[in-house]
């Protein structure tokens, strides 16, 4: 069943998802309104996301959105819970959900640590090649030409290696 | 001292005296990929061993070099590099290190100053690989220029744990260099480390013999064993 959705965003009173979708063969776009049930400032975003992705009632409509984005939205409606306006909400996810290169891993705890391999685990699942793949190639090969490599990576200063 | 690794009674550093059995540590920061990287050589053959009381994992690995049979661990660390040293057992009798940055993470390629210094402090003369991995984040970092590995004379090479550019050429060459440091080295260092390490022995024992010697009679003392 074809449906191909378009746009999706929150509706904070009553909570609810809003999906914009085009049912196949028709010209007009439609709009749906699924509420996202029991959810309070304490509520796991992770498990609201995969709650509507697998209710059975809505389930094909939102085929084409990602438990990330789901998640998301229900992050966004947790900040409202909790009082925060829009914008602060959105930083808050931000920062979850995107790596700072410049932070010293080596300084968090477990749990922290934890989070920030699994955001890299992300990149890491897309690039990678498992075994059971038809493509998989166990040993490659690729050299990188020297004299290539023209431009400094910027992260050396000279002074601070002192061997 | 590097001889602390006795005290850890598990593991059984003796045995890479023998011909056979070859040692290659991994160092580097925090989520830099070294396990991912020691995964995806191993692809299925892999069983870590995890010694979680010395934030500490093992990886076994048997292979031939020159037709003789080499039995190789490789050393990886648990959660201990959060404190961007590691224990001396760690670096006791290894034959090789590979050091591990993340191209995407300045800090790590910064800190591999402290990784070598402490590296260089217990074992001087082992070789060691520069390892800069993620290139799968962006092939640009290819093209790019990384200095430390040039200054200091070492090899250098650009992998990916993801999709498995250079993983097998690095520890191929990695057990490789292990073994012929083992074969060939006089490692001059190694041998003033253990010529320090008899000597201090002597001298506990000798002290032991002063302090025993103020105390009971000399048939006491002649009956001790001279154990340290």
């Amino acid at each position: 069943m074809a449906y191909h959705a378009k746009k999706c965003g929150i509706r904070f009173q009553p909570p609810a998802i809003v999906l914009i979708y085009k049912e196949q063969a028709k010209e007009k776009d439609r709009q749906r309104i699924m509420p996202v049930r029991n959810f309070s400032k304490f509520s796991d975003c992770i498990r609201a996301a995969e709650q509507l992705k697998n209710n059975p009632r809505h389930k094909q409509f939102l085929e084409r959105v990602s438990l990330q984005q789901l998640e998301k939205l229900c992050a966004v409606l947790k900040g409202h819970l909790q009082g925060q306006n829009l914008t602060e909400s959105l930083q808050k996810i931000q920062q979850e959900t995107v790596l700072d290169h410049d932070e010293d891993l080596n300084k968090l705890d477990d749990k922290e640590l934890k989070k920030r391999k699994s955001l890299m685990d992300k990149l890491f699942e897309k690039n990678c090649k498992k075994k059971d793949d038809p493509e998989f190639v166990y040993d490659i090969e690729v050299e990188f030409p020297q004299a290539a490599q023209q431009e400094s990576c910027g992260w050396d200063d000279g002074s601070d290696i002192e061997f | 001292m590097a001889g602390d690794g006795h005290m850890v009674p598990e593991l059984d550093q003796e045995k890479y005296d023998a011909d056979e059995n070859v040692k290659i540590i991994c160092l580097g920061d925090s989520a830099v990929g070294k396990s991912k990287l020691m995964e995806r050589f191993l692809v299925d053959g892999f069983r870590p061993q995890q010694l979680s009381t010395f934030a500490l994992t093992l990886y076994k690995y048997t292979t031939t070099v020159d037709g003789k049979t080499i039995l190789v661990d490789f050393w990886d660390t648990a959660g201990q590099e959060r404190f961007q040293s590691m224990h001396a057992s760690y670096y006791h009798k290894a034959h090789a290190c590979i050091m591990v940055f993340d191209v995407q993470r300045k800090i790590t390629y910064k800190n591999l100053n402290t990784w070598y210094q402490e590296l260089r402090e217990y074992r001087p003369e082992i070789p060691c690989i520069v390892v800069a991995n993620k290139i799968d984040a962006d092939l640009k970092v290819t093209q790019k220029n990384f200095n430390f590995a040039k200054k200091l004379n070492l090899p250098f090479y650009f992998v990916s744990a993801a999709d498995g550019t250079n993983v097998v050429k690095l520890f191929t060459d990695a057990i490789n260099l292990a073994v012929s440091y083992k074969q060939n080295s006089q490692d001059f260092m190694d041998q003033v480390m253990q010529e320090l390490e008899n000597f201090e022995l002597e001298k506990k024992v000798e002290e032991e013999e002063e302090d025993i010697s103020d105390k009971e009679e000399y048939d006491n003392h002649l009956a001790k064993p001279h154990t340290a």
